[in-house]
């Protein structure tokens, strides 16, 4: 037996790492988000004023209401694609069934400027898309709307964090015991039927996964915005950037970063107890 | 009518696990498919339930041919082996999801579940969830699920192999007598024998693919047909004889007449005698007597078993079972005593 002074130290001991990863950066930031500047100096005075100037100004908040509206699209969008991939992988089996999950989830595996490069190629002036729509006769020429735009970060996010939402829809499929389905059948349901009242609900925790995944990568996301969305595409996450790059006031960047953490958390949290609710 | 399968195989690929069966269940029967792991038991409950398709055959029911039809619209309900309940529905949404799916009313649905719930002993319990049952009860709401459609023929996927015995056994009565009630035919797989002796009114033996023996359990039971059959149910005295052309068959044990309607062709067989139908002593008329030695006994309480070696032939061995009976005397290894041999208890097996 392990006494109990030594349990303390055990636990301080391994709680450590976490603490020192994740609760000191965070306390700094939240810390930091009460200073003020002055004469591009930090001042470390404890005040509101960073919190009461985000409020007060409504381009900042219509930013942040714009950018949820995006991320809540790029969910909608990433769920209405990956359920079905996540569902047909599912009703594979055998080789058939790893290959097409390997395929879809490999992208997790590549580098993710790489992935908006590509993208960027795709939907550019000269690129695939561009290109596709001309020959076919679509377009007399290229076009530029598919770039530097909102829709553009909508698509590219959409498209990036895709894997994302499959994976999780993928396991909470894969845990549905195959003679549920069959039970289902057997008691004169159809498949949609089926889908409707066993299948939908038992992924539902993973469902609701998947779209936290995709709503909160795309919440942080500035790089994809950035390098897509040109001068239209401005998020909440290019503003926060732009704070602790261009205008250099920490502070207020620190502030409007712990405003989208206190987001993030909203949305994980309502997930949660929206996945709690289903009795599974 | 009822249910038939007419020349119904089942392969994956190169592998035939079901060579071309053919079988009759009469309606409201309570027919048992028994055989050990592979036998193509489970095969044939798919097969019906709709959950996969033969590669060749036909199976009908009543007049039509529902070869093709999916699961979904056969008049059939199974109940799971590992029950497949839903477990985001409670007992009393679990049960009602049949009449759910063919659009009753809400009223409707709550009347008959409840009703239904009555008859396997589930009331009180509608508002529960799945994981807060214990097996049995699960059990229970997986047959009541089944029998609320009033299907016509219920399918029954080794039920009872994950209770404990005396639950078993409970069970084993409950579903015998469930079915005379409600008057439905039951087609019931299992591995055990003993389930499928108490329960069925026809069994269906089956080993590596195919069938080895259609008949009562009493059939199964005292005139296994073949060696398989004879083998599996309990212990058995298996010997091996010739059928001689003028209705004897010779064996070590001497030559006795074979039992009446049987096939009289020359030819190599095994007798088969159980344990119990070897008696002791002054015998019948008719019967065949055969002069042993006792090797040991065995006391189990109710029976005692003895070890016999016929003195014409040591190396074959007799088991007898006895009833036990404190004050029987004489019965010790090494004495001599004579068995005899019942013509009517002894079956022909064929030697394949």
């Amino acid at each position: 037996m392990v006494s109990l002074p030594e349990r303390i130290i055990l636990f301080m001991l391994v709680a450590a790492g976490p603490f020192l990863l994740i609760v000191v950066p965070i306390g700094a930031f939240l810390a930091m988000s009460f200073f003020r500047m002055e004469n591009q100096q930090i001042v470390h005075d404890l005040s509101l004023a960073n919190y009461a100037a985000f409020f007060s100004s409504w381009t900042y908040v219509k930013t942040l209401l714009l950018t949820l509206w995006l991320c809540a699209e790029v969910t909608l969008i990433g769920l209405l694609i990956g359920y079905p991939i996540a569902y047909f992988i599912w009703r594979r089996s055998g080789r058939i069934r790893t290959i097409l999950l390997l395929l879809f989830v490999l992208p997790l595996f590549m580098s993710y400027i790489v992935k908006i490069f590509t993208m960027r190629s795709i939907l550019g002036l000269n690129g695939f898309l561009n290109q596709i729509l001309v020959a076919v006769g679509i377009l007399s020429e290229p076009s530029q709307v598919f770039l530097y735009n909102q829709n553009a970060i909508l698509f590219t996010m959409a498209v990036i964090f895709l894997p994302f939402v499959i994976l999780p829809i993928y396991l909470s499929l894969e845990r549905i015991p195959r003679s549920l389905v069959q039970a289902s059948a057997d008691l004169g349901a159809d498949i949609g039927t089926t889908f409707w009242h066993v299948i939908l609900p038992l992924s539902a925790p993973g469902t609701i996964a998947g779209a936290l995944f995709a709503f909160v990568l795309a919440l942080g996301d500035f790089i994809t915005p950035q390098m897509v969305g040109g001068a239209n595409g401005f998020t909440f996450g290019r503003v926060i950037w732009s704070q602790f790059g261009l205008a250099y006031n920490w502070p207020f960047g620190a502030a409007l970063g712990t405003v989208l953490l206190a987001v993030a958390l909203l949305a994980i949290v309502l997930g949660g107890l929206a996945a709690q609710r289903q009795k599974v | 009518m009822g249910l038939s399968l007419d020349a119904v195989s089942k392969s994956y690929g190169a592998q035939q696990v079901l060579a071309p069966t053919t079988l009759q269940v009469a309606d409201g029967e309570f027919m048992t498919i028994l055989g050990p792991s592979g036998s193509g038991k489970t095969t044939i409950l798919r097969l019906v339930g709709g959950f996969t398709r033969p590669t060749s055959g036909r199976i009908g029911f009543g007049d039509a041919d529902i070869t093709g039809m999916p699961a979904h619209q056969r008049p059939f309900n199974t109940v799971f082996q590992d029950y497949a309940l839903f477990p985001h529905m409670t007992v009393a949404a679990n049960i009602g999801y049949g009449l759910m799916v063919r659009r009753q009313t809400k009223p409707a649905i709550a009347a008959k579940v409840g009703q239904t719930a009555e008859i396997v002993g589930l009331g009180g319990l509608l508002d529960r969830f799945p994981s807060q049952l214990s097996g049995g009860q699960k059990q229970r709401v997986a047959l009541a699920r089944a029998i609320v459609c009033e299907p016509k023929l219920i399918l029954l996927d080794e039920p009872l192999a994950a209770l404990d015995a005396e639950l078993r056994r409970q069970m084993q009565f409950f579903l015998k007598s469930l079915q005379r009630q409600i008057a439905t035919t039951f087609l019931f797989v299992t591995h055990d024998q003993e389930e499928a002796i108490t329960m069925s009114d026809r069994i269906v033996v089956m080993s590596a693919g195919r069938i080895e023996q259609v008949g009562t359990p009493k059939d199964i039971y005292y005139a296994p047909r073949t060696q398989f059959v004879a083998g599996f149910f309990g212990d058995n005295n298996l010997i091996p004889g010739h059928v001689t052309g003028n209705g004897m068959v010779t064996t070590a044990l001497g030559t006795m007449p074979i039992p009446a309607e049987t096939d009289r062709r020359e030819r190599d067989v095994m007798l088969a005698i159980r344990p119990e139908k070897v008696l002791l002593g002054a015998a019948g008329s008719g019967s065949h007597q055969v002069s042993c030695r006792i090797d040991d006994v065995t006391f189990i309480g109710a029976i005692t078993q003895l070890r016999l070696r016929p003195a014409a032939a040591p190396d074959q061995v007799l088991t007898v079972k006895l009833t036990s009976d404190r004050t029987r005397l004489g019965l010790e290894s090494g004495t001599v005593v004579s068995a005899s041999l019942a013509p009517g208890d002894i079956a022909l097996v064929e030697v394949s």
